[in-house]
């Protein structure tokens, strides 16, 4: 059996095994609690210089205060009206793209499969400047639709490669039989490889919407000010505002830490391995 | 109903060439089976009936029509796969169905269909199940099922029967003979299995090397064999050959010793193969032959000798007499039933 219990091994082992997790999880998990445990100290702490020391109290108005006196709500709302169009986007796009290039043998498929993976490998830094001209040029510039369409100009590479490779490993001979019972190819793609393709999308989904909303890059390029800036600009534009307030901007990451983990969770019961079992043999 | 017709149809791969030119005619109403050894492109050419490969050139009718550039989805086929293909995410109902409801039959007619077939095939109390909880000969029978409920002009099988244990294959091999009697449509049924080719065909068509070796009724093609290949394929065990020499009005061979014979004999000297089955062989007394290995099943015995040539034969005997390995025995056999063929393989006549 692979692999094999940690009961079943060595003394040493076992030893290293007890002492190593341990450390392991702290040294992972370290900087996301000192930033939850900054997000809870009082301001003055921080002016005293006690940055990873016990907290002299708990301070949860650090919450209060930027709900109240920020417009962290509006960066929220905004990143998730760039997030959710382009998870929507992104995944259904590829769908289409990686049915194509996985059940039709056309002449450039391995071609045009090999642009949507080389698009990855462009650094997207380099983009920079003519992307931000194009959305000007475009007049999409500081809109979320703006940033969402590059989004998913930018994701559906990454996306078609994933959506192209689980589709061609589901049993080729389901679509052939629902070619031979008369499907069209449309309701082949909709009633036959969609529902199969469930934990893909639900993998995926959750992928793309945490890539999106923990962009920095793109939302700080393509987006300024309060109305259409996500939350992850919007952080730092915080950070400007209270130089020293480091509590307020930990409490604001951790909030803005909190989607990505609750897709993560809605999705979960989607992924079911075994779903095509009993389809061939 | 409707019978098909292939003319000169050929398949290519990019340059190899796979199918070479195949004629034959299914007349309506026939259980047709493609046997060949794997590779012979018996499945290549029911997937070309079935319109999942293009034909390269040549044409396919399906009745009257034309069907060779038409989808599968209008060829009016329906084809069961060796590996089901049962859509994993319905039900045993949702997937016999689905192609009904997919191509805009009103519900009533679905429900009527899918439970008349359910009735032909006992699969009433597995309808509501998921492929998963069925055990493989359940799954064949939806997958059959799936075909029935769409009432096609062709059944095309892909052998069906070759991923189910021995058990359920005779029993399956029954249930698919007993469905041909019932509906009474054409059936092209792809096998290397010669045993299932013997009992469930009409029709026998022999491929090799994607070229149509014979076809014909299954005991015309055990009884008489074009060719030494039809021969050696049709039948179990397979028939005994002999290599042996052209003299005047017999055969001389190391294996059987001379083998007199009333066919047209090539030039003297010419190569010949006898062929001879193994129930046509009798042992006697003598020491020519050497007993290998004896195989009991109870009701026949396999006796397999080896010749004075090293060739290999296989005595078939309906006794239980066991013959130690390492004895010597003799052989003899009525001339009458020893068949002869040239050095291309074809039968002399």
């Amino acid at each position: 059996m692979f692999p094999r219990p940690i009961q079943k091994s060595s003394p040493v082992a076992q030893w290293v095994y007890t002492i190593a997790l341990p450390v392991a999880l702290i040294l992972w998990l370290f900087p996301l609690l000192g930033v939850a445990l900054t997000s809870l100290r009082p301001a003055s702490d921080l002016a005293q210089g006690n940055y990873f020391g016990m907290p002299s109290g708990i301070a949860w108005e650090n919450y209060v205060f930027i709900f109240t006196k920020t417009p962290i709500g509006k960066y929220m709302v905004n990143s998730l009206w760039v997030t959710i169009p382009t998870v929507i986007g992104a995944v259904s796009l590829s769908l289409m793209t990686g049915f194509a290039l996985a059940v039709y043998g056309f002449r450039a498929n391995i071609l045009v499969f090999f642009m949507f993976v080389a698009g990855n490998f462009v650094p997207f830094q380099i983009l920079m400047v003519p992307v931000r001209d194009m959305t000007l040029n475009l007049g999409m510039y500081n809109t979320w639709y703006g940033l969402a369409l590059f989004h998913i100009a930018f994701q559906t590479g990454f996306c078609t490669l994933f959506m192209r490779n689980f589709i061609k490993a589901l049993p080729f001979e389901l679509i052939e039989a629902a070619r031979v019972e008369g499907v069209s190819e449309w309701r082949i793609f909709w009633y036959i490889v969609l529902p199969l393709m469930r934990p893909a999308i639900a993998a995926l989904s959750v992928l793309v919407f945490t890539f999106i909303w923990n962009d920095f890059f793109w939302a700080t390029v393509l987006t300024q000010g309060v109305d259409s800036q996500p939350i992850t600009a919007g952080l730092s534009s915080l950070n400007g505002q209270w130089i020293a307030q480091w509590h307020l901007v930990s409490a604001g990451s951790i909030l803005a830490a909190l989607p990505p983990v609750a897709m993560f969770f809605l999705m979960q019961k989607h992924f079911i391995a075994g779903l095509t079992l009993g389809a061939v043999k | 109903m409707t019978g098909v017709t292939l003319e000169g149809v050929v398949k290519r791969f990019g340059d190899v060439q796979v199918i070479h030119g195949v004629n034959l005619t299914v007349e309506d109403g026939e259980f047709c089976v493609f046997v060949g050894p794997s590779g012979c492109g018996k499945s290549t050419l029911l997937r070309m009936i079935a319109g999942l490969e293009e034909t390269s050139s040549g044409s396919i009718r399906i009745g009257a029509r034309d069907v060779t550039y038409i989808d599968p989805s209008e060829r009016g086929v329906a084809m069961v796969f060796q590996t089901y293909a049962l859509y994993p995410h319905m039900t045993v109902a949702e997937n016999m169905g689905f192609g009904l409801k997919m191509t805009g039959h009103p519900r009533a007619e679905i429900d009527r269909k899918v439970a008349e077939a359910a009735r032909i095939l006992k699969l009433e109390p597995l309808l509501d199940r998921k492929p998963k909880a069925l055990s493989g000969g359940q799954r064949q029978r939806v997958a059959i099922g799936r075909a029935i409920v769409r009432g096609p002009e062709v059944f095309l099988f892909d052998e069906p029967l070759s991923n189910l244990d021995a058990e359920l294959r005779v029993e399956m091999r029954v249930e698919i003979a007993r469905l041909h009697r019932e509906i009474g449509a054409t059936m092209i049924y792809v096998t290397h299995d010669q045993v299932e080719a013997m009992t469930l065909a009409d029709k026998i068509v022999v491929l090799r090397a994607g070229r149509i070796e014979q076809v014909g009724k299954p005991l015309d093609l055990y009884n008489n064999p074009d060719n030494r290949f039809v021969a050696g394929f049709i039948g179990s065990p397979a028939m005994n050959f002999v290599a042996g020499v052209a003299e005047a009005g017999s055969v001389a061979t190391r294996g059987l010793g001379q083998v007199a014979t009333s066919v047209a004999l090539p030039a003297k000297g010419a190569e010949v193969t006898v062929g001879l089955r193994p129930q046509h062989l009798k042992i006697g007394p003598g020491d020519t032959h050497r007993v290998e290995l004896t195989e009991a099943l109870g009701g026949v015995s396999y006796v397999h000798l080896s010749a004075p040539s090293g060739e290999k034969l296989i005595v078939e005997r309906h006794d239980q007499v066991s013959l130690e390995p390492g004895a010597m025995v003799g052989l003899s056999f009525d001339v009458r039933d020893a068949m002869l063929f040239d050095k291309d393989g074809l039968r002399l006549r």
